[in-house]
């Protein structure tokens, strides 16, 4: 009985490594063709862009995603999407980049996890011919990099310390305490919201003092338990700011339970529908969103322009503004910042 | 009964309570909440009860299903990726499929919720067969087939939202003490309680039990008895599963909505809980109890030190100090007892 199991599962296991096999064969094969058929015919007409991002499961890629597909099909190029379903990693993304090259695109779009590690895969991408935009992250070296596309976290966090100050109702003289809810003490967007907030404080508000930070592992329930605890050791807990959309529905949830909605200010970060729509319900003060979608848009414009017209960009570093969205943004620009995916 | 016996007596009855694992586990329960309430003395308090036990029910469900399988031999690393793909369906159940959104709130809510909490077992259940399947009938090792479903579990919660919480109806009354003031129970821990409570009688008072230690001790010899051995991980697998997808809708009720990224890593809080709780890896060994304090233990540590402003790295390092100990101890008593 289980020597037959396992001959089963071995012969399942081989049919199904035979396939894979040849599936993968017959895709190459593909791909191969495709470059060389375009060469006889018009070069410049049929461009492949390559998009290499962070983390599939992450929301911000997701919403970069969608901006991506609908500028590569308005453009009329082909978009390969790849990354890692869940690592932000450049250990798993320099493979990934390096599949992607051998696949010879005109153009590629990388998000680098890591500014040193990925300076290699762009420098040999510009070494095959291929154009390099930076989208969101970038290379440390730029020199090999035709443009570089970010939000500016620390202009959020900037614009967190506003919001924050305006919901309070900030008077010099007063002293007030808030927290900040991270997710951990390394990933770069958080260190320069904070960096951000910070001195914004620093600067404007001096008697909001940070009393306190923790991190949430990007997992929201333990982003409620912190606020849940801060609740308890804080009772008079002025303001959160939750540093990005885990937390942002974390400290949110902990608010609601513990019934302290509208008593203690809560601004988040990124606009995950279910976070816009707390914005109605009075649950986020406000809310500070990126636009990935148009940081993806415009890296294809600048890649497609300058393969096909050779126009280089005008500003080899562009830096789209983060957006405070609150209870008097209206409803499209609700809609419009909200971070939608397929 | 000669007087002169006596302090033998009470030596030897000391020794046995100090030596239960479950009288050093309260030890240890209640030396850190000293330590704690030294440290920040707002940690005495309902409020923080009512913290730590709101933490502590979405792991010691997920914890009373891996005390089953531990004790069966096996392990269940799907178990954080269960809670989150459980929780995702219900969401998506309320929200996509019956049309209700975060508006409807207090008893409004009953209806859908039922809906969702059923559906959040159902998907458990389902993944917890599948784990059954892969470990009984294509003979894979618990560790591997539960490592290949945690990833299809978190990649499935991240495929079927899109990567974000999908938000949906709630009534946060059930997760918040009953009374802030001097209960710091919720409705939704008294169920977790209820539950648990039922899953420790059904492994300490029945024949399912029996034979799921019998399995843990020697399968070869249970099976020799007479005990249909694949049937019996199957029901040990789908209740550990079950449990697993109850915990998601905990999680949904917890945060009113259901999270792709709440189960990263929750299973290895779990497995910590019932090790530390005194079961043993090998199988065979374990008590619900146990699982329950272990778990107090690991949120206990964890509000503490939030409390008492340590840097949140530490608990991890605390945590492992509690695991590392807690083996050690067993090992001890394990060789003490077979000299």
């Amino acid at each position: 009985m289980r020597k037959n199991y396992f001959k089963k599962a071995a012969a399942l296991a081989g049919a199904a490594a035979l396939a894979i096999t040849a599936a993968g064969c017959a895709a190459q094969e593909e791909e191969a063709t495709t470059p060389s058929a375009g060469e006889t015919t018009a070069v410049v007409e049929e461009l492949t862009i390559a998009f290499v991002m962070g983390a599939e499961s992450d929301p911000f890629f997701q919403a970069m995603k969608l901006g991506a597909e609908e500028e590569a099909a308005a453009q009329g190029v082909t978009l390969i999407w790849q990354g890692d379903p869940s690592n932000y990693s450049p250990e798993t993304q320099i493979p990934i980049v390096d599949a992607v090259l051998a696949q010879q695109p005109d153009g590629l779009v990388l998000i680098p996890t890591d500014p040193t590690a990925l300076q290699a895969s762009v420098a040999k991408a510009v070494a095959a011919g291929i154009a390099v935009a930076n989208v969101d992250t970038r290379v440390g070296d730029l020199s090999d990099v035709l443009t570089f596309i970010t939000g500016d976290n620390e202009d959020g966090g900037a614009k967190a310390a506003e919001a924050i100050a305006n919901a309070i109702g900030y008077t010099d003289g007063e002293t007030y305490e808030v927290v900040i809810g991270l997710t951990s003490a390394t990933a770069t967007t958080n260190v320069a919201r904070k960096e951000g907030f910070e001195s914004t404080i620093a600067a404007n508000y001096p008697g909001i003092s940070i009393v306190d930070v923790a991190y949430s592992e990007s997992n929201p329930e333990k982003a409620a338990t912190n606020v849940n605890n801060w609740l308890t050791k804080y009772p008079d807990l002025d303001g959160i700011f939750a540093i990005d959309g885990t937390n942002a529905s974390g400290a949110a949830a902990a608010l609601e339970s513990k019934g302290l909605v509208g008593s203690v200010a809560l601004v988040g970060y990124d606009a995950y529908p279910d976070n816009v729509a707390k914005i109605k319900a009075g649950i986020f003060t406000a809310l500070i969103a990126q636009d990935p979608a148009a940081e993806a848009r415009l890296a294809i414009q600048t890649l497609v322009a300058f393969l096909r017209d050779g126009t280089a960009p005008a500003n080899a570093e562009v830096v789209i503004p983060n957006v405070t969205l609150d209870a008097n943004t209206s409803d499209a620009d609700l809609t419009k910042y909200t971070y939608v995916a397929n | 009964m000669t007087s002169s016996q006596q302090p033998n007596l009470r030596l030897e009855r000391f020794k046995a309570v100090a030596g239960n694992q479950n009288s050093i586990l309260l030890s240890v329960l209640i030396a850190l909440a000293i330590i704690f309430t030294i440290a920040e003395p707002k940690f005495f308090s309902v409020a923080t009860a009512g913290n730590i036990l709101t933490d502590w029910g979405s792991i010691v469900l997920l914890a009373a299903g891996q005390t089953l399988v531990i004790i069966s031999g096996g392990i269940d690393l799907s178990v954080g990726g269960t809670l989150a793909i459980s929780g995702v369906t219900s969401a998506w159940m309320m929200s996509e499929i019956l049309g209700f959104d975060i508006t409807t709130s207090g008893s409004d809510a009953y209806p859908p919720l039922v809906i969702g909490g059923l559906t959040a077992v159902a998907t458990g259940l389902i993944v917890g067969l599948v784990n059954a399947f892969l470990i009984t009938k294509l003979r894979i090792v618990p560790f591997v087939a539960t490592l290949s479903t945690m990833g299809a579990t978190l990649g499935f919660a991240i495929i079927i939202s899109n990567g974000m919480p999908i938000g949906g109806p709630n009534d946060f009354s059930l997760i918040s003490p009953i009374n802030p003031t001097w209960m710091p129970f919720s409705w939704a821990v008294i169920g977790v309680i209820v539950v648990v409570t039922m899953v420790g009688l059904f492994l300490h008072r029945s024949r399912f039990g029996l034979h799921t230690y019998a399995i843990g001790s020697n399968s070869f010899a249970a099976r020799a008895a007479g005990i249909n051995v694949e049937r019996h991980l199957t029901k040990v697998y789908a209740l550990a599963g079950a449990l697993a997808g109850l915990a998601g809708f905990y999680v949904y009720l917890r945060l009113g909505a259901g999270s792709p990224s709440s189960g990263v890593m929750r299973e290895l809080d779990a497995i910590a809980a019932v090790v530390i709780g005194g079961a043993s890896l090998m199988g065979g060994v374990g008590r619900m109890i146990g699982t329950v304090i272990g778990a107090l233990i690991l949120f206990t540590v964890q509000s503490g030190l939030i409390m008492a402003g340590v840097a949140p790295d530490w608990k991890k390092v605390v945590v492992a100090i509690l695991i590392a100990a807690a083996v050690a101890a067993q090992t001890l008593r394990r060789e003490n007892r077979t000299r």
